[in-house]
């Protein structure tokens, strides 16, 4: 080989190496799931959210609280994290309201439309009788906004004190109905 | 060593930005200029002063330059604002532009001949920039980011000693090379690339330094010791481009690796430090092939060699304003967008874990005043989930969310610089265009 030869395969040699180690390393980290490593996407809050079979008050309360939040965040259009954080406190709620130009006639509308869905999924999933459903549904579209958001962030004492009150209801209509 | 000094000015400041953005309370954009200021100033200065060298001597050139280049060090040691420190950074560079091209006609007495200066040259500048980083990191952790600055006062007055007897010789016999020789064209192509090359390479540096201390909140020093493969392998890359005697394979080869290390910081597929050092080997192996031929077939065949020279540099300052310039605004908006999904994917995990009600909704409000309190940046979460319940089931259900809310973090703020990266390794294939059209150049 010339020594101009040489010179010509080393310089190709180069180039080639260089492209085959630059495409093994690209291929091997989109193989490892660099092209998805992103955070999750959030669920649309308007889509249906499955209820997990709960069991206990506390589960039926989780449960209860995350159909809540979806459906008042569905009826104000934002995402149901972003409710959930400005709920937490008065401070959090006055800057959720700013930022979304949201006032409070709005967001009672809201935060009571989501305790509806709330009921209406507890009802679905056979986690609260109709019996109860349906007074309970009646009583949440009237009370204040504050007591709304009170049942959201605290919705197993609420839950508990509905079981406490209208449980013995429950028990004497279901003695006097067919 | 006036070179490296100067050169890996350029650079050094990366690690130190987010210090200097923290403590001079500016923007990520404001911060950006004390880079893209030296480097603009570089850009647009060097071919004048390299025709100011030829016209007063290079030693005197190059002596004034540093002295210069020192004083405006001690300046932006010394800076308190934003603006003061920026104005500081722009005189820098204007007496570091002396300085570099004015040696590149020094270097010919010193190692011989103008082929082996102009490899010098080229070895000390690629050199600067690779170490410059690094270099700063440790400086700013050990010390502040002023110390930087300070450090290059007397390291400039030192290179500037052996200098000054070069301009003591000038000044005695009068020997200037006040007769300009025609200098030809410039080797557009060449200088195009490495414009392209050096763009693509300072957003390596600056995005990876950006997503190590603001991404992944680790210290300068660690973020130091982390790019310092870079300049261990810019090493590696030097011996290689030993065994090739032709520039425009070495050229491509590095420009390719540049690329292809970009690509891969661009899908890290986790967000680990071990993860960066395969696309970091291959970033400084590529810069060391590229700076170094792109450079040498700038030079070569040329003459004389400062203004050639200044050219070499006023390309590769204007690829890391443009590098810098372009991708600023895209990662700073990717940034916020990254930030504000990862928090939606955090409170996502925690409104759907099986804690209690109160205590989830507790916690997404204190992620969310965390969030106010680290506005702008990727938060620590840590503090959002202290003090941990005292039950132990439910400690371990919460220290469970705080590692998968941190895991959305992580995801958002190594995917915000995703998209720079991606641009960054383009740039660096785009310059393989004009690496291909400068076949005619023989060193």
């Amino acid at each position: 080989m010339s020594p101009g030869e040489d010179r010509r395969s080393r310089g190709f040699l180069l180039v080639v190496g260089a492209v085959v180690v630059s495409a093994i390393l690209v291929g091997a980290y989109l193989a490892a799931g660099g092209s998805s490593y992103t955070p999750e996407k959030v669920q649309n809050p308007c889509e249906p959210r499955p209820w997990s079979n709960p069991k206990s008050l506390g589960e039926i309360a989780n449960q209860f609280t995350v159909s809540a939040l979806d459906g008042a965040a569905c009826k104000l259009g934002v995402t149901r994290e972003a409710l959930a954080r400005a709920l937490a406190t008065p401070e959090g709620r006055q800057r959720f309201k700013k930022k979304y130009g949201i006032d409070d006639k709005k967001l009672a509308q809201a935060v009571r439309a989501g305790l509806v869905r709330a009921i209406d999924d507890a009802e679905e999933a056979g986690a609260l009788s109709p019996l109860i459903a349906s007074p309970l549904r009646e009583t949440v579209q009237r009370i204040p906004l504050d007591q709304a958001i009170e049942f959201i962030n605290d919705a197993e004492s609420f839950l508990g004190n509905v079981n406490s009150f209208l449980g013995p209801a429950q028990s004497l209509l279901e003695e006097f109905l067919p | 060593m006036a070179v490296g000094v100067v050169l890996a000015d350029s650079s050094i400041v990366v690690l130190a930005l987010p210090d200097i953005y923290r403590e001079l309370n500016t923007s990520v954009s404001g911060v950006t200029w004390v880079l893209v200021s030296f480097n603009l100033v570089m850009a647009l200065a060097a071919v004048p002063a390299a025709l100011i060298a030829r016209r007063v001597g290079p030693g005197r050139a190059a002596a004034i330059g540093l002295a210069i280049f020192a004083g405006a060090g001690l300046a932006c040691g010394l800076a308190d604002s934003l603006s003061t420190l920026i104005l500081a950074r722009c005189v820098q560079a204007l007496g570091g532009a002396a300085a570099v091209t004015a040696a590149l006609e020094l270097l010919p007495a010193t190692v011989g001949s103008e082929q082996r200066a102009a490899t010098v040259w080229a070895a000390a500048g690629a050199t600067g920039a690779a170490l410059g980083p690094a270099l700063g990191g440790i400086l700013t952790e050990l010390v502040s980011w002023q110390s930087i600055f300070l450090l290059q006062v007397p390291v400039a007055l030192v290179a500037a000693v052996p200098i000054l007897a070069v301009a003591k010789h000038e000044a005695a016999t009068g020997i200037v090379s006040t007769e300009l020789r025609r200098t030809g064209r410039p080797h557009l192509w060449a200088n195009l690339a490495l414009a392209m090359v050096s763009a693509a390479i300072a957003a390596a540096l600056f995005l990876l330094v950006l997503l190590l201390i603001e991404g992944w909140r680790l210290s300068p020093i660690e973020a130091a010791l982390v790019v310092t493969v870079m300049p261990l392998a810019a090493l590696l890359g030097g011996k290689l481009a030993g065994y090739v005697p032709e520039a425009r394979p070495r050229a491509a080869a590095g420009a390719i690796l540049v690329s292809g290390g970009l690509a891969g910081l661009a899908f890290l597929p986790k967000a680990t430090i071990a993860l960066t050092l395969p696309p970091q080997v291959l970033v400084g192996i590529g810069l060391a092939l590229v700076l170094s031929a792109l450079t040498e077939t700038a030079l070569g065949g040329r003459a004389p060699q400062a203004i050639h020279g200044g050219w070499t540099i006023s390309a590769r300052h204007a690829g890391v304003v443009i590098g810098l310039l372009l991708l600023t605004p895209i990662f700073t908006a990717d940034i916020d967008q990254q930030r504000h999904d990862a928090i939606n994917a955090g409170t996502a995990v925690i409104l759907d874990s099986p804690v209690n009600p109160l205590l989830k909704l507790d916690l997404a409000e204190k992620v969310s005043r965390r969030l106010e309190e680290e506005k702008g940046k990727v938060p620590t979460i840590g503090p959002a989930f202290e003090p941990l319940p005292d039950d132990s089931g439910e400690r371990s259900e919460v220290q469970q969310l705080q590692g998968e809310l941190q895991d959305q973090l992580d995801r958002g703020a190594t995917h915000a610089f995703s998209t720079s990266f991606i641009l960054a390794a383009l740039l660096g294939l785009i310059a393989l265009l004009p690496i291909a059209l400068s076949k005619e150049v023989e060193l």
